[in-house]
């Protein structure tokens, strides 16, 4: 069954004590803050420092930092941001080819060339609303129906869209594939889709074992 | 004082948004980064930061064999037109060939800066200038691509020990020949002298240039020494004043630095000096001739990597290659300047490279440190 235990908060071997507050890294958040008069409380508190992702840029994103971290192999970061900020400028580049093509202004409207909405859409339109989960009554394994947790849903969806680019041709780049696959998920069309609209077709037809959940 | 401090930031914000709108008046911002005026015959001064169009057929003529960056292709392609800004060092360089004397010997200009500041991009403007001004350009794409990464080589037979690369020499000709395509037929281009290139095959005075190239071309063995003779036969030509050349070299320091990766037969490194090609363009940099122009970069990326330590021409030159330019004017290309910084950002923004965020172009002249290599990296992503 899936868990849905808390994870341990902190690692065994964090530099911090306990007593230490995550730092408030965003501008905006920042600002409210001051606005409303909370960040005096935090004036003297100790803080830790700030993750080397976790930056005041006006681009920061925290979903395309969670996908960076997902596509990542053996902790090499760099490579990992620079494919997914090559896979924004090939989305980038593919909608403005559409955008140049299109002919009349109402087509042009609708092309949508901001390659974070594309990337934050896409992961939306990829999530699953329920997971199969093996559960053994009787000695033998039902696939059951599970509702599913927002995380390990999104997980779900950019797992997908991950192992969806690394399905190519050896002549392609990952993250031309990655590109491809995304704005068809952004369209609601594509193989991420599809996967997710299978497995909730499963769930569908493995209905009847949905009792072996509390059973 | 924390609250007024947001309250600036807030206001600063939003006056700052208004101009980033760049739907409500295109005209209006039309005026400050774009200019009408294409043909670089008439960019002044007052056109700096701007941008203009380069026409697609003056863009297929001049660098359809290469002359712009790879990068700035894939641009000029997303972007569905190919735009230049209007640079102080091109501009500078076009205002001092339009009042040169050209009876005295040739003035010769060394473009250097930085990795990314755009000394390619400056020298494609000048280079569109000449082409619009009627000069014979005489032009060098990158000079790494001989000494770095060349096609195939052999032994030289008119010079023992020299080497040739043959197939780059002709894929030269082949570029020289269609840069100048609405020159080269002209009836006065003819060779001043014979030419043996084995016993069956001789150049015989006075035929035609074209003749000379078209005989590189197609036999290849001696397309190494065609450019060598080519070099020779234009000087001449502009030496009698009937036409007048720009000679534009990119990388051009490659000529000088000892350790290629071209390699003989018995894998000893070439030294520069003894390729065939290196001989026909220190010939036509040379200040013995008249009615000229010499515009050349000097380009850290055209030596090993281990070496690129500094980018003045002194150090990139070395001794001997100072030595031969010397005197040159030195034309730096600075890293974008406030003005030209916000005229990119605007026109990123009205091709919809970039979409407008407040505060963005603070963040990007900060990152990027007005570096127009580095700034469009950044916007790549954006």
């Amino acid at each position: 069954m899936y868990n849905s235990v808390p994870l341990q908060q902190h690692a065994l071997m964090s530099q911090y004590p306990s007593y230490y507050v995550k730092p408030v890294f965003k501008k905006d958040v920042q600002e409210e803050m001051i606005k409303s008069g909370e960040a005096q409380k935090l004036a003297h508190v100790p803080t830790r420092a700030a993750l080397n992702d976790q930056t005041s840029s006006v681009y920061h994103d925290d979903i395309i930092n969670v996908l960076i971290n997902y596509v990542m192999k053996d902790g090499r970061k760099v490579l990992a941001r620079e494919l997914v900020e090559k896979t924004l400028e090939k989305i980038k580049r593919l909608q403005l080819e559409r955008y140049h093509k299109a002919t009349n202004i109402e087509d042009k409207n609708k092309i949508e060339l901001n390659p974070r909405v594309i990337v934050h859409k896409a992961i939306l339109n990829g999530k699953p609303l329920l997971q199969l989960s093996p559960i053994k009554r009787g000695g033998v394994k039902y696939q059951v129906p599970v509702p599913i947790t927002d995380k390990r849903s999104q997980f779900l969806s950019m797992k997908w869209i991950i192992e969806a680019g690394n399905e190519k041709d050896r002549n392609t780049r990952f993250y031309d594939q990655l590109a491809v696959e995304l704005i068809d998920a952004f369209n609601n069309t594509g193989r991420v889709v599809k996967r997710k609209q299978e497995l909730h077709k499963q769930c569908e037809a493995n209905r009847a074992y949905a009792h072996y959940r509390w059973s | 004082m924390l609250k007024t401090s947001s309250l600036k930031l807030l206001s600063k914000r939003i006056f700052y948004v208004q101009p980033l709108s760049t739907q409500v008046q295109p005209q209006e911002r039309l005026q400050t980064f774009r200019t009408t005026e294409d043909n670089p015959l008439n960019h002044t001064s007052e056109h700096i930061g701007q941008f203009y169009k380069l026409s697609p057929d003056a863009k297929k003529q001049l660098f359809l064999h290469g002359g712009l960056p790879k990068s700035f292709e894939v641009q000029i392609k997303t972007f569905t037109e190919s735009c230049l800004m209007i640079r102080q060092p091109s501009i500078d360089i076009i205002n001092c060939m339009k009042v040169i004397n050209y009876t005295n010997p040739v003035v010769r200009f060394v473009l250097y800066s930085k990795k990314g500041n755009g000394k390619t991009l400056s020298m494609a403007h000048v280079i569109h200038y000449a082409f619009e001004a009627g000069f014979l350009v005489v032009h060098v794409p990158w000079v790494g691509n001989w000494m770095r990464r060349c096609k195939e080589k052999s032994n030289s037979e008119f010079k023992p020990g020299n080497i040739d690369l043959n197939v780059d020499a002709a894929a030269w000709l082949m570029h020289f020949k269609h840069q100048n395509s609405h020159l080269i037929n002209n009836s006065d281009f003819k060779t001043s002298q014979d030419y043996v290139w084995s016993k069956r095959e001789t150049t015989l005075k006075d035929t035609p240039l074209v003749e000379l190239i078209e005989h590189g071309i197609n036999r290849i063995k001696f397309a190494s020494q065609c450019i060598v003779a080519l070099a020779e036969e234009i000087k001449k030509l502009s030496q009698e004043g009937k036409c007048k050349t720009l000679v534009a070299i990119d990388g051009f320091n490659g000529f000088f630095y000892p350790n290629t990766r071209i390699l003989t037969e018995k894998k000893e490194v070439v030294h520069p000096g003894n390729v065939t090609l290196t001989e026909a363009f220190l010939n036509l940099s040379k200040c013995d001739w008249s009615n000229a122009v010499v515009v050349v970069t000097v380009d850290e990326l055209a030596i090993a990597e281990k070496d690129q330590i500094c980018c003045l021409p002194r150090y990139l030159l070395g001794k001997k290659g100072f030595e031969h330019m010397d005197p040159f004017v030195p034309v730096p290309v600075l890293a974008y300047s406030d003005k030209e910084f916000k005229s990119c950002m605007d026109y990123f923004r009205e091709r919809r490279w970039v979409l407008p965020v407040s505060g963005q172009d603070e963040e990007l002249q900060f990152l990027s440190g007005g570096n127009p290599y580095r700034l469009m990296q950044l916007c790549n992503s954006l």
